[in-house]
């Protein structure tokens, strides 16, 4: 058994580089993907102390109002920016109708109250677009589909087109989203609000103004977050499960680091994928992906309960 | 009067007036138009719903008594399905859970109301002895019946002995389902089975396990997927180029929209199924006329001419027939749910039937009894040409004697597990 546990895998890891390789790849590209998700918790979470339980249903949301908008005749990239005008009303309404209203409650109504949206969204979704399967309009935007097959070691390493746009895009929208948040005047707000409230408000950051911003660019990271899922299985409901695998990237790398969020994304993308592989699938009978993130969160929690990139609180009484 | 007064009196009209418009024999449908499972729900229940207002609309109903089709939506949720089995057996005559999670759930459940389960397809594979599940139909055909069919078909490529079958399935009691059977017949046959299970959250995200099919080399993956799972597996069977020919999965596997995400990628992929749509077969026109053209159709043409809506058809017709020989035989058109049971276990589909009722091509011949709750009615394997499936195979029928043992052996371990259990001994086997 500790053969099996100490020696094999790596032995396999040896013997099959080019496998390997595939792993990390897949591993990567699940990471990525997951980190974008994990983004979109952190940026509202940072502004506002909101766990926004709607993440999961915003990229659902975005999914489809693109696809159906593409299904009524409108062209593939106009319909993207009509998307993205969708998802600017859409943070309007929820920062005038369910947030600005709740200003100054208890942290737990504000998530009860995202709650509430992912259920109204989830309806209204399934009104205007019905919950059939939907193919993503990945060829009509140019996204590529083919693939690359090298051989590395004599082996066999299929990287495909898609993949590999969604790591570029994913990495220059993170890149992009890092600057905003650094060298402009409405990011440092957002990182003003996210440090202290008070102090924030008191020299005169609006908050209605960033909020309606942080919910817009959750919204933007849905609308990438769902064309990515969505050209590889499809767009239907099920998408908003995937929200779930962003949780433990969350417990791992913090609730309010967006570096916390690529790396602890990145992080589990490529272990539970070497984990699943090497020890999962021969020693557990494998779908260990469904319950490895959260024991790696929980082990890390132990030692740093406020994740690898969190902030720690220390509250004087 | 006071107010509560007048809310009391409001309440009783409005109870009285449901009550009015829900007379007929009332079958609910615990359908899944929400939620993950969507995909799939939603074309057979509008099938479903289409056959069961067409007859209203046509014939008046069954015998003269309306049809009250009525759905309880559960998201494919086991929770909901129970909350829905319990909202809705005060007056059903039959329960349809949609589900194998909230069949077995609701299974010992009907011994005590003594209400039919029809669960066509799917539910737990030995229900099929009606002798110890006197309450449950998985008519016509159960997984059990799809394996053997699936394997059958394998063995018909070449002998399978050496050979490696990955059997890829959802993590769920649904996929779980035909497991005991293929082991036994992985042993008897001499083939190497592996077993990969997907999460629910891993449904779109299957690269671990098509790794681990690359790294296994199957000769063949048999797939046992539902909703979401079974476009994901299809999209990444295309991107590790797994041969599609070598793809065989379930009857709940083959459903058009899924493969149309992959489209000519797709070519080769086969599906076994018991039902096949015929747009030519008289039922189909008379649900245009008297359903789509009045503008009570949730369908489209599109999914009109898909596996998964004529599907439902087919499941309505056949709770349609087994209450038709249930008022035959009692002279009533108001039956009871003790009586529909009756009706399921005397159901002669046969051929002459089958084109009587409009139904020509689409399902095979199959006759049910008290003993056999699935009535063995086979099915054909379905091949996916790049726009549509069309069938590859004459009928198939599963070899039932080769897993009787074994049927009978896990139904006596279910009543042992659920005793008291109660059989019935008037049925003959």
């Amino acid at each position: 058994m500790l053969t099996e546990i100490f020696i094999t895998p790596f032995a396999d890891m040896v013997a099959a580089p080019d496998f390997l390789m595939q792993v990390l790849w897949e591993g990567l590209v699940s990471g990525i993907l997951y980190a974008l998700i994990a983004l979109g918790f952190v940026l509202i979470f940072r502004s506002s102390r909101i766990f926004n339980f709607a993440q999961g249903i915003m990229v659902v949301f975005a999914a489809l109002t693109l696809v159906g908008l593409y299904a009524m005749g409108v062209p593939a990239w106009i319909a993207v920016g009509l998307t993205l005008v969708v998802m600017f009303i859409l943070a309007v309404s929820i920062e005038r109708i369910v947030l600005r209203p709740l200003v100054g409650q208890p942290d737990i109504i504000l998530f009860m109250a995202t709650i509430g949206i992912t259920l109204f969204l989830i309806g209204l979704g399934e009104i205007i677009f019905g919950g059939e399967n939907k193919v993503m309009i990945t060829e009509e935007l140019g996204i590529p589909t083919g693939d690359t097959v090298l051989e590395p070691w004599d082996g066999l390493l299929i990287l495909q087109h898609l993949d590999i746009t969604v790591v570029v895009v994913a990495t220059l929208l993170v890149a992009a989203l890092l600057a905003f948040l650094n060298y402009t005047q409405m990011g440092r707000a957002i990182r003003a609000l996210g440090d202290d409230h008070q102090a924030a408000l008191s020299v005169g950051i609006s908050l209605q103004t960033v909020w309606v911003l942080v919910w817009f660019i959750a919204g933007i990271i849905a609308l990438v977050t769902g064309i990515a899922w969505g050209a590889r299985a499809g767009v239907s409901f099920a998408l908003e499960v995937i929200a779930y695998k962003a949780l433990p990237v969350l417990m791992l790398g913090g609730l309010e680091s967006i570096t916390g969020a690529i790396i602890g994304g990145l992080m589990i993308g490529i272990l539970e994928k070497l984990f699943e592989i090497y020890w999962g699938q021969p020693l557990l009978g494998g779908n260990t992906e469904t319950w490895f993130a959260f024991v790696l969160a929980l082990v890390v929690l132990l030692f740093r309960p406020q994740g690898l990139f969190g902030e720690r609180i220390i509250e004087r009484v | 009067m006071n107010h509560f007064t007048k809310w009391a009196a409001a309440a009783a009209l409005a109870t009285a007036g449901s009550a009015a418009l829900a007379e007929g024999l009332f079958t609910p449908n615990l359908s899944y138009r929400t939620g993950p499972f969507a995909a799939t729900g939603i074309p057979l229940m509008n099938g479903q719903a289409d056959y069961m207002n067409m007859l209203n609309a046509r014939d008046g109903g069954i015998g003269g008594v309306m049809i009250d089709f009525e759905e309880c939506e559960t998201g494919y949720s086991t929770e909901k399905g129970v909350e829905c089995y319990e909202k809705t057996k005060g007056k059903a005559i039959v329960t349809q859970p949609w589900s194998t999670g909230i069949t077995l759930q609701v299974l010992p459940k009907t011994n005590v109301d003594e209400i039919p389960i029809l669960a066509p397809g799917y539910g737990f594979s030995p229900m099929m002895d009606g002798k110890t599940f006197q309450w449950a139909f998985n008519t016509p055909a159960g997984y059990w019946d799809a394996a053997d069919m699936i394997v059958q078909y394998l063995e018909g490529q070449g002998s399978l002995d050496g050979k490696k079958i990955a059997f890829l399935h959802l993590d769920h009691p649904y996929g779980k389902e035909p497991l005991p059977l293929l082991e036994r017949m992985a042993e008897e046959k001499g083939f190497e089975l592996v077993p990969i299970p997907v999460g629910l959250k891993e449904m779109q995200n299957q690269s671990a396990q098509w790794l681990q099919i690359r790294r296994e080399r199957p000769d063949y993956v048999v797939m046992w997927g539902w909703g979401a799972m079974n476009a994901g597996a299809i999209t990444e069977a295309v991107k590790t180029k797994f041969p599609m020919e070598n793809m065989v999965g379930v009857w709940w596997a083959g459903h058009d929209a899924d493969l149309k995400i992959v489209g000519e990628d797709g070519k080769g992929y086969k599906s076994i199924s018991w039902s096949f749509p015929n747009l030519d077969a008289p039922v189909v026109a008379d649900i245009k006329t008297h359903v789509v053209d009045a503008g009570n159709s949730k369908s489209n043409e599109e999914e009109m001419a898909g596996v998964f809506y004529n599907r439902g058809i087919i499941i309505s017709a056949i709770l349609a027939e087994g209450i038709r020989m249930a008022q035959q035989e009692f002279d009533t058109g108001e039956i009871d749910a003790s009586q529909l049971r009756w009706g399921l276990e005397n159901i002669d589909m046969t051929e002459a039937r089958i084109s009587e009722l409009g139904l020509d091509g689409m399902v095979p011949p199959f006759k049910t009894s008290c003993a056999d709750h699935t009535g063995k009615s086979g099915g054909w394997m379905l091949e996916w040409d790049g726009e549509k499936f069309v069938k590859v195979s004459d009928h198939l029928t599963p070899n039932t004697e080769a897993y009787e043992a074994l049927v009978a052996e896990k139904a006596a371990e279910y009543a042992e597990a659920n005793a008291p259990w109660p059989v019935n001994d008037a049925c003959e086997m």
